[in-house]
């Protein structure tokens, strides 16, 4: 027998191959499953959008819900409604994904006697809680968010018809003191409005109005319309931030000074003192409050605020001297048992400068709905611990997470016979129910909100409910009409559908559907005047529980907020707009504390604030926070929920059991993901009964172990190289530039592209309005035109502007990347490894980031200090450069240069070097190390994914295409008519979600669209490390420091 | 971008059914030709054809002959594929837009009665993809029709098909030889009309 040569060898293991590969290709095995009846508005490739309201949220934003195939795939804002105008924040957008969520319910479920859920029909449940309510509903309460106001109506009306205990409107960061303190200040029921967008001089008393206060989006739009520099040129707006913390908001500010947490009022108190002593207030106000501010001289308040006295005096100048100033009272975090009194202070404050009228509204309070009540829910507590509850029904909230320990809320709720849950995924409040009755999500439910008076949105469903769900009202009007034919005739006949048509009979349905609401925004009085009730305004430093040397603030997190967001992956895997860590808690303490406990960053701490309350956190140090505070945001210690708490590592929802990378080191360690601050947290209340969350001291003790945190910027030094810019207002306005002609370019490469351009025949002209001197040095050109890099017969260079001055850091911009463009969600573990996968991050640094260190490691890795600013916001993506270092080093041309422009990336071609991403200044390229797509979409949710990307598996690099789908999607039309893509048709995803409009996107080569004009900035205009010569397509426009207020 | 709700739209093709059912209607004596429908030899034929295991294809959930269709009663493309002008997806007929005739017509043929039996159901039909494209090729067909392109371009003769296959077709792309639907196929095409042959056009 002739033996096997190699030849031979591969000769037949080609055939084998060859014929496994026909085999393989021969049979088509995808299905191609038209609709049985395709609906009339549905075009299979073309999105149909349905307007809607968000409900991530009290704001009540409008929305633009992006459908393809009857799935929603994309929430916009709606450019209509006059809270967000088109945008909208990251928690917003990823609220998508509540509806495709792998935690949700199938359907209604009862729990068994072993504790374990079991399914049940609508109708045995729906019998179930009738009988629960037939032998006497007296004991029967609703507890919940606020539905809106339809819903709200039939609520009460259900409340009565039942005969049921009552209802309560749950809200955890309800601004309760807010009306309470109107109503003590100006005599009247009114609910303040601020539009920030008239004033010029802004003063925050620790309030986080970007963040999470009452409209966060709107504030953020106003504060940037307010110091729009092009506006402007006097620099608009000055911001003045007091608070113990550097928040995001406090960045933001041009002053940020570190007072004392919960001496707001006094502050305030003292401010008023200078405003009337500086010719503020009319003759009436100064005698009515002479006795109040007696105590607030700058003096002694500056021995109770930490704040010296001659910038209380200067602040309070301003304020009297600025024309329409406006005052933000304490809130969130800051709520004490102080914060009727401390918000009415700063209410008076805003009176006696003439705010009023002006950048404060004090609308009517909206006549429908309930509003949230703290001091109604803690009576419930005590009726049901008392067992006077025999049933409760909680919906579209988690008391169970969001209520304070000493409350004993989970204990309570052990005594109640019966708890009937309508959440529609896990939590911790249906992880004790005994019933749970699904509702739909807000994509799949009608609705409508009332952000404030006069603005009305409305909900309607998107999609059809993809568990077996029910309208909240649907199931408890039929639950009622179970419980007797006298309750049914005493409740509301037909759907919730026909009742909220039949609430917005004064309008065309219609049209309402089509624009998400009625907007006839309201004003209120042009004046107002002081109520007698001043006099006793009761301004005291807060009293505090616990023994500790530091003030525990427990903060609402900016994208998880209350806790709610904990369970939508992208809000986990956004990092925190201040320390950049993801998926963690961790608590934040000064340097020195740090040091006087010997620990550094990861290191864990006992936290005890008194009782058996205590808690281990790993701490991270910084420079922007008091040494008398720590900081632990609200919104991790979850114990349910697949992301929100560790569920997904301990690897027990993975349904084929299979890991896709490796389990983490931790895994299985704790239930609960990081730490749930509000157990740590007394039970306190303020003067109206609202709730207080400035509460506790904390002691903190070395718990002598360390944990690894999951950072993903390590360093906030920009190490003098041009990256988050800034220019001072006073150059602005002295004509510098913010790119100094030394630094500027490499002489070779400007040299090369003179010679290019003359091979052309072409001049290389300076673009207009830049001075010539400005580009030259030594006879040689050296600035460029990004508009240069494309073919020169393509009539497109994309290109885009971000103004750092507009950037807040929210990470709405990073959100609507991660929906946009599927890009996949890596988790903790991975995190750490610097996997993370976004396209757009938002860097952040501080100061102008000067080498403050010689050789090793700089004593901190901050550059933060206590009362100074200076924060960059840089969102960082693919530069799309003319000379992209990435390009040349790809050895199969899977990235490269296309004709409009744009740095390509053909994941089909990628074999997966990682060449490019190694010689990539930017570091914007990602590397899929596993199949992260798999993990990041289990069922439902990849019904989600955006049909128009493609998504990518292992092995392959991808970054930012300036969404050059949507690129795509604008030329059809514009081929169709036979004319170029119009300036605006294309808005990539993070332009289009941006709160401020920092972003601009558009054709450089046409000199009249909005970012040729903005690109073309010669006083701020710059591109990030332009030394490398990359001649990027996105140009910067450095951040405006407008210094201190002067007076 | 964000363009509200659109209200509704009557689908064309339904209209002219509608058209189409109101005039036989009328004609006198097509009451009886509707009632005792009888399909011609030629349908029943290209029925048989259309299940035919030895012709090449897979087989289809419905003996569904396009020679018939588009052959012999020469209904266009568009007519049953409706979006395909203005979507990039091609649209597969919904069951409804087949019960718009077959509600009237060849009531005695297999295929009819496995479509009737959909209907009443209201089950989706199943096919078998024939011309597929990777994931990450996002080919718009409304730019190709806008082009002037003919369908048959790609999906070969499907007028004389009973049976739907995809059509060898092999040319050389750089040496190298390429088949149908695949990138150098594609890009020889794209060559010859001078159409964008940027990566990012159908990769992204």
């Amino acid at each position: 027998m002739p033996e096997l040569d190699r030849r031979d060898f591969l000769k037949l293991v080609g055939v084998g191959a060859g014929a496994a590969a026909a085999a393989g290709c021969s049979d088509p095995v995808e299905k191609l499953i038209p609709y049985v009846v395709q609906p009339d508005i549905i075009t299979p490739g073309i999105p149909v959008y349905y307007a809607s309201t968000c409900r991530e949220c009290p704001a009540g934003c409008g929305l633009h819900v992006k459908t393809r195939e009857g799935r929603p795939i994309k929430l916009e804002g709606n450019p209509e409604h006059p809270v967000n105008k088109g945008s909208l924040c990251a928690r917003g957008q990823a609220g998508l994904g509540r509806t495709y969520h792998p935690d949700r319910f199938p359907g209604p479920m009862l729990r068994g006697s072993d504790g374990k859920l079991a399914p049940i029909s609508w109708k045995d449940a729906t019998e179930l809680v009738a009988t629960k309510l037939r032998g006497g509903a007296g004991g029967a309460y609703l507890l919940g968010s606020d539905p809106g106001p339809t819903a709200s109506g039939v609520l009460d009306k259900w409340v009565a018809a039942v005969g049921a205990g009552g209802r309560i409107v749950y809200e955890p960061f309800a601004p309760e003191a807010l009306v309470e303190a109107a109503q003590l200040v100006f005599g009247n029921a009114s609910e303040p409005v601020f539009d920030l967008s008239k004033a010029d001089l802004v003063v925050s008393f620790a309030n986080d109005f970007l963040e999470t206060w009452v409209s966060p989006v709107e504030h953020a739009r106003q504060l940037a319309e307010a110091r729009d520099i092009s506006a402007h040129p006097e620099g608009g707006a000055r911001f003045v931030y007091f608070g113990p913390r550097l928040s995001m908001t406090a960045s933001s500010s041009d002053e940020w000074i570190p007072a004392r947490p919960g001496s707001e009022g006094i502050l305030a108190m003292a401010l008023a003192r200078v405003v009337l002593e500086n010719g503020g207030g009319s003759a009436s106000e100064r005698a009515l409050l002479a006795g109040v501010l007696d105590g607030f001289d700058a003096e002694r308040a500056a021995a109770r605020t930490g704040v010296d006295a001659k910038t209380i005096e200067r602040v309070g100048k301003a304020l009297a001297k600025a024309k329409a100033p406006i005052a933000l009272p304490p809130a969130g975090g800051f709520a004490s048992n102080r914060a009727r009194a401390a918000t009415a202070a700063v209410l008076v404050l805003n009176q006696l400068t003439g705010a009023v009228g002006k950048t404060l509204a004090l609308l009517p309070l909206p006549s429908d709905g309930k509003r949230a009540s703290y001091k109604e829910l803690l009576a419930l507590v005590d009726s049901m611990k008392s067992g006077k509850v025999s049933v409760l029904l909680v919906h579209g909230a988690d008391p169970a997470y969001s209520m304070p320990q000493t409350t004993d809320f989970a204990d309570a709720l052990t005594k109640v016979p019966f708890v009937v849950s309508f959440a529609s995924s896990t939590d911790e409040t249906s992880a004790l129910a005994h019933l749970i009755l699904p509702e739909h999500t807000p994509l799949e439910s009608w609705g409508d909100a009332q952000p404030r008076a006069g603005v009305r949105s409305v909900l309607q469903p998107a999609v059809r409910p993809l568990q077996d769900t029910q309208a909240l009202i649907d199931a408890l009007l039929d639950i009622g009409r179970a419980v007797s034919p006298e309750v049914a005739a005493k409740l509301p006949t037909g759907s919730f559908r026909t009742l909220l048509e039949a609430a917005w009979s004064d309008a065309d349905f219609r049209q309402v559907l089509q624009r998400g609401g009625v907007f006839a925004e309201k004003s209120g009085p042009a004046s107002a005047s002081l109520s007698p009730g001043v006099a006793k305004l009761g301004v005291a430093d807060p009293v505090l529980e616990g023994e500790g040397d530091y003030v525990l603030l427990a903060l609402p997190s900016p994208l998880l907020y209350d806790g709610r967001g904990a369970n939508l992956p992208w809000l986990q895997e956004i990092p925190d707009p201040v320390t950049k860590i993801v998926w963690q808690s961790w608590l934040e303490v000064s340097h020195e504390t740090a040091q006087k406990l010997g620990l550094v960053a990861g290191d864990v701490v006992v936290i005890e604030t008194g009782g058996q309350r205590r808690a281990e956190v790993p701490v991270v140090p910084r420079g922007g926070i008091r040494n008398d505070v720590v900081a632990l945001a609200v919104g991790q210690g979850h114990t349910q929920g697949l992301y929100a708490s560790r569920e997904l590592e301990r690897g027990v929802n993975d349904p084929q059991g299979k890991r896709l990378y490796p389990l983490p080191e931790n895994a299985g360690r704790q239930v609960a993901r990081g730490v749930n601050v509000i157990s740590l947290l007394a039970a306190a209340t303020d003067e109206a009964g609202g709730r207080a969350w400035l509460t506790t001291k904390a002691k903190l003790t070395k718990a002598g172990r360390s944990e690894r945190v999951a950072f993903t910027g390590a360093n906030d030094n920009m190490r003098e190289r041009m990256l988050g810019e800034a220019i001072t207002l006073s150059d602005l306005v002295a004509g510098k530039s913010v790119v100094d002609p030394e630094m500027l370019g490499l002489a070779a490469s400007v040299k090369e592209r003179l010679q290019d351009a003359a091979r052309r025949g072409e001049e290389m002209t300076p673009p207009a309005g830049v001075p010539a001197e400005a580009l030259t040095r030594n006879g040689e050109l050296i600035a460029f035109n990004p508009a240069d890099d494309a073919k020169p017969g393509s009539p497109y260079r994309w290109g885009m502007s971000i103004d750092l001055d507009r950037c807040t850091g929210c990470s709405a911009c990073v959100a609507a990347c991660y929906l946009e463009n599927n890009v996949p969600i890596v988790g903790e573990e991975q995190s750490i490894r610097g996997r993370i996968m976004s396209w757009l991050r938002l860097e952040r640094y501080v100061t102008d980031g000067d080498i403050d260190y010689v050789g090793g490691r700089p004593p901190h890795s901050t550059l933060e200090r206590l009362g100074h600013v200076g924060v960059r916001h840089l969102p960082m993506l693919c530069q799309h450069c003319g000379s992209a270092p990435c390009e040349p080093v790809c050895p199969v041309f899977a990235t490269y240069h296309n004709p409009e422009g744009l740095n390509g990336m053909v994941y089909n071609r990628c074999i997966g070097t990682r060449y490019c991403s190694n010689n990539c200044p930017y570091k914007v390229r990602r590397f899929n190390y596993f199949d992260y797509s798999l993990e990041t979409w289990p069922e439902p949710m990849k019904l989600m994914l955006n049909p128009d990307v493609t998504v990518r598996c292992q092995g392959v690099m991808e970054k930012c295409t300036y969404c050059a789908q949507r690129v795509e999607f604008a030329r059809q039309p514009a081929k169709n008519e036979k004319r170029l893509i119009r300036d605006g048709e294309v808005t990539p995803a993070c332009a289009q979600s941006c709160p401020t409009q920092a972003i601009t996107f558009g054709n450089l080569k046409d000199a009249d669209s909005q970012v040729a004009k903005k690109a073309s900035d010669p006083k701020r205009g710059y591109h990030a490390l332009h030394v490398l010569n990359t001649r990027p397509a996105t140009t910067y426009l450095a951040k405006v420091v407008r210094g201190p207020v002067e007076v | 971008m964000s363009e509200p709700a659109p209200g509704h739209r009557i689908a064309l093709p339904f209209l002219l059914f509608a058209v189409v059912t109101v005039v036989v209607l009328a004609l006198p004596g097509a009451r009886e030709v509707s009632a005792q429908a009888k399909s011609s030899e030629t349908a029943l034929e290209a029925q048989k054809l259309a299940w035919d295991d030895n012709a090449p294809g897979p087989k289809q959930p419905i003996p569904f002959s396009h020679a018939i269709h588009a052959g012999q009663y020469q209904i266009q493309c568009l007519y049953c594929h409706t979006g395909t002008d203005r979507s990039r997806m091609a649209g597969v007929p919904s069951v409804e837009n087949c019960m718009g005739c077959h509600a009237q017509f060849g009531g005695d043929l297999e295929g009819v009665q496995i479509l009737k039996k959909h209907w009443e159901e209201k089950t989706p039909i199943e096919w078998q993809q024939i011309h597929r494209l990777p994931e990450y090729v996002k080919f718009r067909h409304n730019r190709h029709i806008q082009a002037g392109v003919a369908c048959q371009t790609c999906h070969g003769p499907v007028q004389e098909m009973n049976k739907v296959y995809l059509v060898p077709d092999r040319g050389w792309m750089n040496g190298v030889p390429v088949a149908k639907l695949e990138m150098g196929w594609c890009i020889n095409c794209h060559n010859k009309n001078k159409a964008s042959i940027d990566c990012l056009t159908c990769h992204h």
